[in-house]
């Protein structure tokens, strides 16, 4: 029995599942857990990758104790580590918003997850999508819980009482609300060519060309919004350790920190989910696979892992900006080029249709 | 630029913070304490505070024999031990009226440089860290690995070479020694030109360091700045070849100056300097004499005439300096080191007033400074 076979009768299982009763709570919490459970494997995938991926790169060997020759086990020996470590809350500090900082930004993250759809299931001339949930309005929900992570960040820089921890939290908000607009106006362009603000019918809408080539300026403003949104380089001002220690995080320890330098992967790993849906044509095959049956979540999650890996590849290759250079490049450029995109995308969107 | 404007003088307004970089930082690579007074991202203040390593090393080394203190050189910056050694030798060597043999010499030239090479290597790299470019610090300690591997094929040590005699060293070269330097050095001329051109074309490195901390040439001579530091600025000054010593006179080789004076240029300087560097340890293995490498006779209980010297040299970091007072005795009266981290870590606080604290990195980064040379 071939993957392949395994795979349909998962699915098989699935949709009658939902057949029968695709509104019960109990399917929903479950599937929410095998999600859950995904994205957070997807996060752990990201920090092993970065770590040997980047590696590669910088002629180093990464990770290759823990678990054999190439360090597999690396990460739950880090997770062991952070959780035997001492928890420390300054005493200064302000212990509710300290210690609720790391829990809001994990929040922001999972609350993203579950209106992620992996597939779209036809049967019998219904449509079920692979999602905790199915909104109307996915992309601007997702937007809008991604804005959460900020007050962590807030949180986290006023509650420690820390000089660096301030200074990065400030940042964090002016680049924040400087980069949320130019990601606004992107995912706009795609709803007006897709007519929806559904990711499920986003993603059908490219089943004929995807968007990255119908608006390639989009995916570059989108993609770069998107890189200072979740705080990699060339954006990483906020934890910009040769300047602010650890940035917001610095007064951290233990599992704490662990937490939230996990929240941060989270949002990258959510970051590319939604590259991969809203641009790249989720679940749509590559043409040249011709009539082979290729699971749709597999090219959700083959295309996710590829905007991971130019995630890291962009860490290797650039140095960082500076934040007020970061704050020019997003309200003088990165605006006007937004809004010239969704002209673009209006007109050829009202051609197309 | 006066010295009054490196002070904090005031407390900080309420739209102040006053933000103590160090004496534990990563920007750092010793401690230092650094105290920034900045309005928003902008700094409008800083003192630099040093101390927190001082040694006592001239009092030290009044305390010891001439031979005593050979080692102890090494310990001033480990990254410069070659030419701490080196001028310290040519200090003794003067006060004894002893010339160090030729070959010597020329091997006295090979370490010095490959010791240059080898500091360059980490300055730039640590200050590509700084700017957030952790790769190309990989690269260079990578290279560096090479250089450090040649010094050691020498020296027998990594780190603290404690390399040089009075009137000679301490041993000849290996075997084989000409093909294994010419291959690593061929590797290290290719990589060192691939980095500079990919440092000089990537725009955000462009963004980060052209036009910032702007160190001009009169406000170095000033401050008794030298080194990549002077020579950014457009002043071609550079002891090899200005008070040529050791065998600088018969070597074919270039003073490497840019104009701007800015962060760019000083990196851009280490960079080029690599090169003139490799073909001066190149010149050196053709050109070297057969012979002694060390005087026959080596006078291990040294007692000088009275007398003073001032040895100078061209370290890595800048001019390098030695004042020693012999009174006779089998230890010196007085020593003074002129190092020259402490004139570009002087230089520093001025150069941050109205910078970005995030500029903060990159220049100091830049002056390449050593905290352990600076407090001695």
């Amino acid at each position: 029995m071939g993957i392949v076979e395994i795979y349909e009768i998962i699915m098989d299982t699935l949709v009658f599942i939902f057949a029968t009763n695709p509104f019960s709570p109990w399917i929903r919490g479950v599937l929410g857990g095998l999600v859950i459970g995904a994205v957070f494997g997807g996060a752990l995938v990201m920090v092993y990758l970065e770590r040997k991926f980047l590696g590669d790169m910088q002629s180093r060997i990464g990770p290759n104790r823990v678990g054999g020759r190439f360090g597999v086990l690396q990460l739950i020996a880090d997770a062991i580590k952070l959780f035997t470590k001492e928890d420390i809350i300054p005493a200064k500090a302000d212990k509710w918003l300290f210690i609720g900082a790391p829990i809001v930004a994990l929040t922001s993250g999972f609350l993203m997850v579950a209106v992620i759809p992996f597939d779209l299931l036809i049967i019998k001339g219904n449509e079920y999508a692979v999602a905790v949930s199915r909104m109307d309005i996915s992309i601007l929900y997702i937007e809008a819980v991604s804005g959460l992570a900020i007050f962590a960040t807030f949180m986290a820089g006023w509650g420690s009482s820390s000089k660096y921890a301030v200074l990065a939290a400030f940042r964090n908000v002016a680049k924040m609300i400087g980069y949320e607009i130019p990601m606004g106006i992107s995912i706009l362009s795609v709803a007006v060519m897709a007519y929806s603000l559904d990711i499920v019918e986003i993603v059908e809408a490219q089943s004929s060309i995807w968007f990255i080539i119908a608006q390639p300026l989009g995916f570059v403003i989108f993609f770069i919004a998107l890189l200072a949104d979740v705080g990699r380089i060339p954006f990483d001002q906020t934890e910009a350790e040769e300047e602010l220690v650890a940035g917001w995080a610095t007064e951290y320890s233990g599992m704490r920190w662990g937490l939230a330098f996990f929240a941060e992967y989270l949002h990258a790993v959510v970051g590319s989910f939604i590259v991969t849906l809203i641009f790249l044509g989720g679940w749509n095959g590559l043409p040249f696979v011709g009539n082979l049956y290729i699971p749709g979540i597999f090219w959700v999650i083959a295309k996710t892992i590829i905007v991971m890996m130019l995630f890291i590849w962009i860490r290797a290759a650039l140095p960082r900006y500076r934040i007020d250079q970061v704050i020019d490049i997003g309200w003088k450029v990165l605006i006007p080029l937004a809004l010239l995109n969704l002209v673009w995308s209006t007109i050829i969107g009202l051609m197309w249709a | 630029m006066t010295h009054e404007a490196t002070q904090i003088t005031s407390p900080p307004k309420p739209s102040e913070i006053l933000l103590h970089l160090g004496p534990q930082h990563p920007l750092q690579p010793g401690p230092f304490l650094l105290d920034l007074k900045i309005e928003g991202e902008t700094i409008r203040e800083a003192e630099l505070k040093i101390g927190y390593i001082h040694k006592g090393m001239e009092k030290v080394f009044e305390d010891r024999t001439y031979l005593q203190i050979l080692p102890l050189t090494d310990r001033i910056c480990y990254l410069a031990s070659n030419s701490n050694n080196d001028v310290y030798c040519r200090g003794v060597e003067e006060l004894l009226g002893i010339e160090p043999t030729d070959r010597a010499m020329y091997l006295r030239v090979i370490t010095n440089e490959l010791c240059r090479l080898q500091s360059h290597l980490l300055g730039i790299g640590e200050f590509t860290t700084d700017v957030g470019f952790l790769t190309m610090f990989i690269y260079m300690v990578r290279e560096r690995e090479g250089v450090v591997s040649l010094l050691e094929a020498i020296t027998g040590s990594r780190l603290n070479h404690n390399y040089a005699r009075f009137g000679g060293v301490a041993n000849d070269l290996p075997p084989g020694y000409k093909e294994m330097a010419l291959k690593t050095l061929g590797e290290l001329k290719k990589q060192v030109k691939s980095h500079d051109a990919m440092l000089s074309s990537d725009s955000i490195y462009l963004r980060r360091t052209k036009g910032v901390g702007v160190l001009t040439a009169k406000e170095a001579g000033e401050l008794g700045v030298a080194g990549p530091p002077l020579r950014a600025a457009g002043v071609e000054y550079d002891l090899r070849r200005m008070e040529p010593y050791l065998v600088y006179d018969d070597l074919d080789f270039k003073v490497i100056t840019q104009t701007d004076g800015d962060v760019f240029a000083r990196v851009k300087v280490r960079l080029l300097e690599m090169l003139e560097s490799i073909y001066i340890i190149e010149q050196c293995l053709d050109q070297m004499p057969s012979g002694p490498y060390k005087q026959d006779v080596t006078p291990y209980i040294t007692r000088p005439k009275s007398g003073e010297v001032y040895p100078r040299i061209e370290d890595p970091r800048g001019e390098m300096g030695m004042y020693i007072i012999s009174d006779g005795s089998d230890k010196p009266y007085r020593f003074r080191i002129r190092g020259p981290a402490f004139a570009t870590a002087q230089a520093l606080p001025p150069l941050l007033v109205g910078t970005y604290v995030a500029d903060v990195a990159a220049i100091a980064a830049s002056m390449d400074s050593c905290t352990s040379e600076v407090d001695r």
